[in-house]
């Protein structure tokens, strides 16, 4: 009986992570739900707004709901895992401590796209008059990069944090002090893009930001969950 | 064989053994004993690679005697913690076997499954395709990981209170695995506060406090 | 009684007050007064060095990180945890000394630009660090998590920086809160850099002051649960 390559256990890993998922929807759903009511909220809050800030504002919103809709998700990664001493017993298997983090990372990439993207689609509906005349699709692209950054750390920051006792206060302390180039990032280029409708070259340099931000998170990512999570040294 | 030598650890409040040593050949049974908070659940712990050792080392070769150790002993070892059983309580007990299988490289067919679960009493289509693990009782739990332990197909079990909310039915299904586990000349520690599934079988003792090994 | 070696450090810490009070006086009483902002200004001798303080302790904190990681050595890890503490303080003095300059100065107590929002953000991370660190059950397992966030941390306040200075940029002249540029008088300039030189001296000290406290308690409470046994 051989092991399993780490890219044969990278696949096994992460379809059992969307299983998990999928098993247990109301982990899909409560961001949803979360991001639903702050964009609520948020219309409610601000009302009528001037023409010249609509597109501001909406580009606001609807990231920042994103953010703290995902911050939620990502605290809770690796619950299922914990119940049952499940993380200790994967640390008890053959397991490419790589592929397990590529296929954590990979699975919080999708979860967090589930809940950005149609974020993004009903906050464009609920400024409908903001956007009348552009296409939202745009924003996609930095949108994803965004999750790719966000999902990177989240992941390390849930691994870090997953046996702390305030873990609920010290999660969103950590997270989002180290994501704010993020948000900044996908803010100014969105902005740009539906408000003059094309990328400039200050678009350029924050998709640089964002894109060195996933670069080294991701190697961060893969260099040191292992030393964070293999205790047997 | 699984060669242990001189394991120490302690936390900062207190040591908790000092200079284990041990060794595990084919068909050898060790039951390793010692008062409560003694420590043999971070013995094992330490064994099966969720902890690391102060000093000392363990070291796997896949003969019966010593030669080149092998690079990761956890491709030899299936652990069973106490109080736990390691299962994604949303999912099924089929999807999890096959999980846990295929992680280590058992591509293991549905019969395969149907046949361990049978060993256990959980093959029934509703118990083992529908129930989310987290609706099973402590019973069902542990029994379905002792068949994950029976579909594991490693050479060592390094067991801590595995027969831990088992009717007598389930004692005798345990003790017959063990039984011919060590016949296929496979290897076993083994954590029990009750003694009854080991009895017949040719088992050592390891005294936790004094390291002390006798028959 | 002191030691040699504590007899040692404190000569040591005294002399480096001693220059700190020095270069404060110098700067408070013998640098020129500033033609727009009159003497309110004199405040940059202590809040600038306080942030390159601030900074070099998140270097600091990257480095012994590191080391703690790789060695597992305990005096490396409370050597960051002294860095935290130490980073942390002196995010607040740039704070409060940012926020007493600006508002004389400009009307406000507070502006989004670029150093004073870094110095910000710095200062929750480093609250989260101590928090991760007095979460965390005493062991490998929290060197190790603590290592990983401040490797983490420090590695993000150039990203930071960057970012929120590119968007301020975008949406104001350059910051108000320049040091100034070629038209500084000398003596400011180097009362300034002296300044920067000698606190980053003293906050060492204090680190290692702290770290040396860290070590001993640790010390004692492993003594103490081994007397109760």
């Amino acid at each position: 009986m051989k092991t399993p390559n780490a890219f044969a256990q990278f696949r096994i890993l992460l379809a059992n992570g969307i299983k998990s998922e999928l098993s247990d929807l109301e982990r899909l759903i409560s961001p949803l739900l979360f991001a639903l009511t702050i964009l609520i909220l948020f219309a409610f809050a601000v009302g009528e707004v001037e023409p010249d800030m609509r597109i501001k504002l909406f580009v606001a919103e609807v990231f920042l709901t994103t953010f703290l809709a995902l911050q939620i998700s990502f605290s809770r990664v690796f619950e299922p895992a914990r119940t049952d001493k499940v993380f200790d017993l994967l640390r008890t298997y053959p397991v490419s401590y790589n592929a397990w983090f590529l296929a954590k990372y990979v699975l919080v990439v999708m979860l967090g796209l589930s809940v950005a993207l149609p974020t993004i689609f009903i906050g464009a509906i609920m400024n409908g008059k903001a956007l009348a005349n552009v296409s939202i699709w745009g924003i996609i692209p930095v949108t994803v990069l965004a999750v790719a950054g966000l999902s990177a750390l989240g992941v390390l920051l849930a691994a870090i944090t997953m046996k702390a006792q305030s873990r609920q206060i010290l999660y969103p302390l950590l997270y989002f002090p180290m994501t704010a180039p993020v948000l900044l990032s996908a803010i100014q280029v969105s902005v740009t893009y539906l408000e003059k409708g094309i990328f400039n070259s200050d678009s350029k340099a924050w998709f640089l930001l964002l894109a060195s931000f996933d670069v080294i998170y991701v190697t961060l990512g893969v260099l040191l969950f292992s030393e964070l999570v293999d205790d047997s040294q | 064989m699984l060669k242990i030598r001189e394991l120490t650890f302690g936390f900062r409040s207190r040591r908790l053994f000092e200079k284990i040593s041990v060794e595990l050949r084919p068909g050898e049974l060790v039951h390793i004993a010692g008062p409560n908070g003694a420590g043999k659940s971070t013995f094992m712990s330490i064994i099966a690679g969720i902890l690391a050792p102060q000093k000392g080392t363990i070291e796997f070769f896949p003969g019966a005697e010593a030669g080149t150790p092998v690079d990761d002993r956890r491709k030899y070892l299936e652990y069973l913690p106490a109080e736990a059983n390691g299962m994604y309580t949303k999912m099924s007990a089929v999807e999890n076997l096959k999980f846990w299988s295929n992680l280590r490289g058992r591509d293991v067919s549905g019969r395969v499954i149907f046949e361990a679960l049978e060993v256990w009493g959980l093959n029934h289509p509703v118990i083992r395709d529908q129930l989310a693990i987290d609706k099973f009782s402590t019973g069902m739990k542990r029994r379905l990981a002792l068949a994950r332990l029976q579909l594991s197909g490693v050479p060592c079990w390094l067991l801590d209170e595995p027969i831990y909310g088992l009717d007598t039915k389930g004692l005798e299904a345990f003790h017959n695995i063990l039984k011919s586990h060590l016949n296929a000349k496979g290897m076993c520690l083994v954590v029990s506060h009750d003694l009854k599934p080991l009895e017949g079988l040719p088992t050592q003792t390891l005294d936790l406090a004094t390291g002390r090994i006798s028959k | 009684m002191l030691d040699a070696k504590d007899k040692k450090s404190l000569y040591i810490g005294i002399l480096l007050a001693i220059l700190v009070l020095v270069q404060w006086s110098v700067g408070m009483f013998l640098a020129p007064v500033d033609a727009m902002q009159g003497q309110v200004y004199r405040i940059i001798f202590l809040h600038v060095p306080a942030a390159f303080t601030a900074f070099f302790s998140a270097f600091m904190l990257f480095i012994y990180s590191i080391l703690a990681l790789k060695s597992k050595k305990d005096s490396y890890q409370q050597m960051c945890k002294a860095t935290a503490e130490v980073g942390l303080i002196f995010t607040a003095i740039t704070l409060l000394t940012g926020s007493i300059w600006g508002r004389p100065t400009w009307g406000v107590w507070w502006t989004w630009d670029a150093r004073l929002t870094t110095t910000l953000l710095l200062a929750i991370l480093y609250a989260g660090y101590l928090l991760l660190y007095s979460s965390l059950e005493p062991g490998p397992g929290r060197t190790k998590a603590c290592a990983i966030l401040g490797i983490l941390i420090s590695a993000d306040v150039p990203v930071i920086y960057q970012s929120v200075n590119w968007w301020r940029t975008l949406h104001q002249p350059q910051s108000m809160l320049r040091k100034g540029g070629a038209t500084m008088d000398p003596l400011i300039l180097w009362t300034v850099v002296a300044g920067i030189l000698i606190l980053i001296l003293f906050s060492i000290w204090l680190i290692v002051q702290r770290k040396t406290n860290i070590a001993l308690q640790d010390e004692l409470e492993t003594k103490s649960f081994q007397q109760i046994k």
